[in-house]
């Protein structure tokens, strides 16, 4: 089967079998090899990337069904050598050690923050990270990452400037 | 600015936020195949028939081995370093499989997809056979030993003692008896194992690029048991998703694809599945202990005998598998008191579960028991347990020791409990305890303390330890970079900055101007451990240090002689070699290096053009108590309705020396933490009576979550904070000593119920069952 989709701000056309995940599309068809697979079965949210602009554990979509859609990965959040401002935070904090879970974490995240429905307390903040798995952190520095990328970009309005690549 | 002792933001941060780093799962080589395994459904049979001919000539197909080809192609597998008994087994089964999940068939396949499919096409017949499952089973004489070439299941025995254990023993006012038990659990890294085996035919070089911990570790197994040369043997190490110990041991699915591509002549690939990875990969903690505690009534604890029994599962974990562990746990056990007679008998068995391995301070039983034990006496008693471990603490002076001989000189444990009870407000909690428990509520407090010899007393560290210290190459490049080549394989720990920042100091150069490099076995020194046991940070440190002050020498002697001072008149600032007081006669670091490097010959006579160093670190310059430790404390509430417990509240005061980066050192704090939190209250790797494993996903096995993990509170005890090499270890300490700390509040909660926790495991069933409430 053929699909044609934005990654990234990039247009892709390219034949895929209809079995194929969209986790192994982006691994290894696009090679976009920040998606990680952490369990294949939906569990760890490492692979968690955006379509259209919800965030999706594309180790359980197939690629077809990502046909006309735009997709957002790890790689895409880097404009023009900057940061995104939640990638900024994730360093400042020290939102990772061995960074497996990170790139889910972020996009994660990611949506949170462009839906314009992030959590104002810890409580809830932890809540909506608790479909990702981290087994390095113990959390407390992930959920101080994400707080503080809420704050920068709440209090800059950063989120729209990074999506023109102007922050 | 002093680069140690600050938050420097991670070198490796850059890379994997913007998802290029570089795990195994990422390569991808050209005509590379894909390996996968065709795994039991039987704890323990014997194999009566297998038919490969379908997977054999299914699409995509180019290999299928199973045992019998392995014992014709491969040596049975043997440990490099000498450990308990092992049995004679291959990278696959010949003829009995020994665990659900063990090793069948290989395929070999164009993709993942077509390998997987042909395995399912493979028929055997087993013939099922009752399987081991128990420590009662594996020590029972009546049953027959599992392996053949083995006289019984079990594999090693020790028997550890220090002082007069029957006199004091004779002296007690009471003995308090008590068998204590850890369950089976798991590392569960949150990449899975995977390796890429690349032969070439030309050069006969075997290259694999693995997830590893020591790359030097599995190449030096690689090349004994296929028997290929040690020099044509190349591992390949970059971002590694986490291992805890897991990682560092060498899989018998590594030998399977090393071999395949050496038949093959093509790159094979083998990246684990999660369910595989659960299966299979290494299970840790199944230990248990009987233990007899002589005290006296006001609480003085004379003497400890115990008995610990591990189990293995069915093959020795390599290179260091369970038999190598009773060794720490017996003589770590007695801690930081003053018992006066102790001993210990250990037993190692085997038995048809997944194989054992280290996983995080794998000798924590010891903590967990101790500190178990101190509460246990302290309720028997009618004592505060806080002030039962005052009384026993033993103070760091010069000459306290451990009753199994070693120095405690220097250990900061008093301080940390007073410490941590201080943080915590005790007495506070004591009485909004009684308050609750006045309104139905059910509220506990628990504290633990442990020492961890990290790098250990100085009796420990002769002629460098038990690895012989640690090697590291520090160079000064043509351009006037430091490349820094290490024993570490770091996998989240941040070597590449915290080693950095040691020489950038050390140098005097911007924390740019340092690489670290590792996992290249063709640079990288010798490390049979790579990074594991809290070494890194004692003994990498140490030796990149010492040996960045070695080029150093080197350099301010050729400025010296050219600027004609002494060289104690030169420091290097910035990069730039300067006579004290006198910056404006300074010389570029880059320069000398350039000329070293370019023009050797117009060096002043005498000196070194080679700007490098690599002299093994043995030690010298170590300074501090040799332990790391601390207190934790913590405060639970148990919902008497769910049985859940809600950790209210969690203090840590750690003393791991002089900290290098705060951040990292609090980072490998929490996750710890956060392992021994899971350990106790959700996971498990459970077997049913028939040894079918049970927890094979992500929702049998439950790792906690953020909404699971509490805010932990950190506290840094610095001792001896001036000290050259004053860093210690602090990867291992916060789950070693989690799970007691925990433990204690849950049973401190449920007191009034008339509770003692005496196994580790504490899912709400058990909760409600220790509350009586079913």
């Amino acid at each position: 089967m053929q699909v044609e989709l934005i990654v990234n701000g990039s247009n892709y056309k390219a034949p895929v079998e209809p079995q194929r995940t969209l986790a192994d599309f982006l691994r290894d068809d696009l090679r976009l090899t920040g998606t990680h697979l952490g369990c294949e079965h939906g569990v760890c949210g490492a692979c968690t990337v955006i379509v259209d602009g919800q965030a999706v554990r594309s180790c359980l979509m197939f690629a077809v069904q990502a046909d006309g859609s735009e997709v957002m990965t790890i790689e895409g959040l880097e404009k023009d050598g900057r940061l995104h401002p939640l990638q900024e935070a994730f360093r400042d904090c020290h939102s990772f050690q061995c960074g497996f879970c990170t790139p889910g974490f972020v996009m994660t995240a990611l949506a949170l923050i462009e839906e314009g429905t992030a959590p104002a307390s810890e409580e809830e903040l932890r809540e909506e990270l608790s479909g990702n798995l981290c087994r390095c952190t113990g959390y407390q520095s992930i959920v101080e990452g994400v707080a503080e990328a809420i704050r920068r970009t709440t209090e800059t309005g950063a989120i729209g400037a990074v999506e023109s690549g102007a922050s | 600015m002093r680069l140690v002792g600050a938050n420097v933001p991670r070198v490796e941060d850059r890379r994997i936020l913007t998802g290029r780093g570089h795990y195994v799962d990422d390569i991808q080589l050209p005509h590379m195949l894909h390996a996968t395994f065709l795994r039991s459904p039987l704890a323990h049979a014997r194999i009566t028939g297998l038919d490969a001919t379908g997977a054999r000539q299914a699409p995509g197909v180019i290999a299928v081995y199973t045992g019998a080809d392995m014992k014709e192609i491969s040596k049975p597998i043997r440990p490099v370093i000498e450990m308990g008994l092992t049995p004679e087994y291959y990278a696959l089964v010949t003829d009995k499989v020994f665990f659900v999940g063990d090793l069948v068939a290989m395929v070999v396949a164009e993709s993942r997809q077509q390998a997987e499919d042909a395995c399912e096409l493979i028929e055997v017949d087993y013939d099922p056979l009752p399987p081991v499952l128990t420590y009662e089973t594996a020590l029972d004489p009546a049953v027959a030993p599992l392996f053949g070439d083995l006289d019984s299941n079990i594999l090693a025995t020790s028997h550890t003692e220090g002082g007069d254990v029957e006199a004091v023993f004779a002296e007690a006012d009471r003995v308090i008896e008590v068998e204590l038990s850890q369950h089976r659990i798991a590392n569960v890294p949150m990449e899975t194992r995977g390796l890429v085996a690349d032969y070439d035919d030309g050069s006969g070089q075997l290259t694999v690029h693995a997830a590893t911990q020591s790359p030097q570790g599995l190449r030096i197994q690689l090349a004994t048991t296929l028997e290929h040369p040690l020099d044509k043997v190349l591992v390949l190490t970059q971002d590694v998703g986490g291992a805890f110990g897991l990682k560092g041991n060498i899989f018998r699915e590594d030998f399977c694809a090393c071999i395949a591509t050496k038949q093959i002549g093509r790159p094979v690939k083998w990246i684990e599945d999660r369910n595989e990875h659960l299966l299979a990969s290494g299970h840790a903690r199944e230990e248990k202990i009987s233990a007899q505690v002589a005290v006296t009534d006001a609480g003085d604890i004379l003497g400890i005998k115990a008995e610990l029994t591990m189990d293995q599962g069915a093959y020795p974990g390599l290179p260091f598998g369970a038999s190598v562990f009773p060794a720490f746990i017996t003589l770590l056990l007695p801690g930081p008191y003053k018992v006066k007679g102790y001993s210990c008998d250990a037993k190692v068995v085997t038995t048809n579960k997944c194989t054992y391995v280290a996983y995080r301070g794998p000798w924590a039983m010891e903590t967990w028991t101790r500190e178990r034990l101190i509460d246990i006496v302290a309720h028997e008693l009618g004592l505060d347990p806080a002030e039962v471990r005052r009384r026993n603490f033993q103070e760091g002076a010069e000459d306290d020791r451990l009753i199994t001989g070693l120095s405690l000189w220097g250990i900061t444990s008093r301080y940390t409990l007073d410490r941590a009870l201080e943080l915590i407000d005790y007495a506070q909690v004591r009485k909004d305890q009684q308050v609750a428990r006045d309104a139905g509520r059910c509220v506990g407090v628990g504290f633990a303390t442990f020492i961890e010899a990290a790098p250990g007393p100085p009796e420990m560290r002769i002629g460098g330890g038990m690895f012989g210290g640690e090697q590291a190459k520090v160079r000064l490049e043509a351009d006037g970079q430091v490349t820094v080549i290490t024993a570490q394989s770091p996998h989240g720990q941040g070597h590449e900055t915290t080693l950095a920042q040691v020489v950038a100091d050390e140098m005097g150069v911007a924390m740019d101007q340092v690489r670290v490099v590792h996992g290249d076995t063709r640079l990288t020194p010798f490390s049979v451990v790579g990074t594991g046991g809290s070494r890194a940070a004692t003994w990498a440190s140490g030796a990149a240090l010492m040996n960045a002050r070695k080029v150093k020498e080197k350099v301010l002697a050729i400025a010296a002689a050219q600027l004609e001072v002494a060289d104690e008149d030169l420091e290097i600032l910035d990069g730039m070699i300067t006579p004290r007081g006198v910056p404006s006669k300074a010389v570029p670091l880059a320069q000398i290096a350039l000329q070293a490097t370019l023009s050797p010959t117009s060096l002043p006579p005498g000196t070194d053009p080679n700007l490098e160093a690599n002299e093994r670190f043995l030690g010298e310059g170590i300074t501090g108590s040799g332990w790391s430790g601390g207190t934790h404390a913590c405060v639970v509430e148990v919902d008497l309705g769910t049985g859940a417990v809600k950790i209210v509240r969690y203090v840590v005061v750690e003393d791991c020396g002089r900290v290098i980066n705060p951040a990292i050192v609090e980072g490998q704090i929490r996750g710890g933490v956060a392992q021994g939190i899971g350990q106790v209250l959700y996971e498990r790797a459970a077997y049913d009576d028939e040894g079918n494993f049970l927890a094979g996903t992500f929702m049998d096995y439950l790792l906690p979550t953020a909404t699971e993990i509490p805010t932990i509170e950190i506290e840094h005890v610095e001792s001896d904070p001036d000290g050259e090499i004053g860093f210690r270890g602090v990867g291992e300490g916060g789950m070693i000593v989690a799970p007691a700390a925990l433990t204690n509040a849950v049973e401190d909660a449920l007191l009034p119920f008339g509770a003692k926790v005496t196994e580790q495991y504490l899912p709400p069933a058990k909760v409600l069952k220790l509350a009586g409430v079913i």
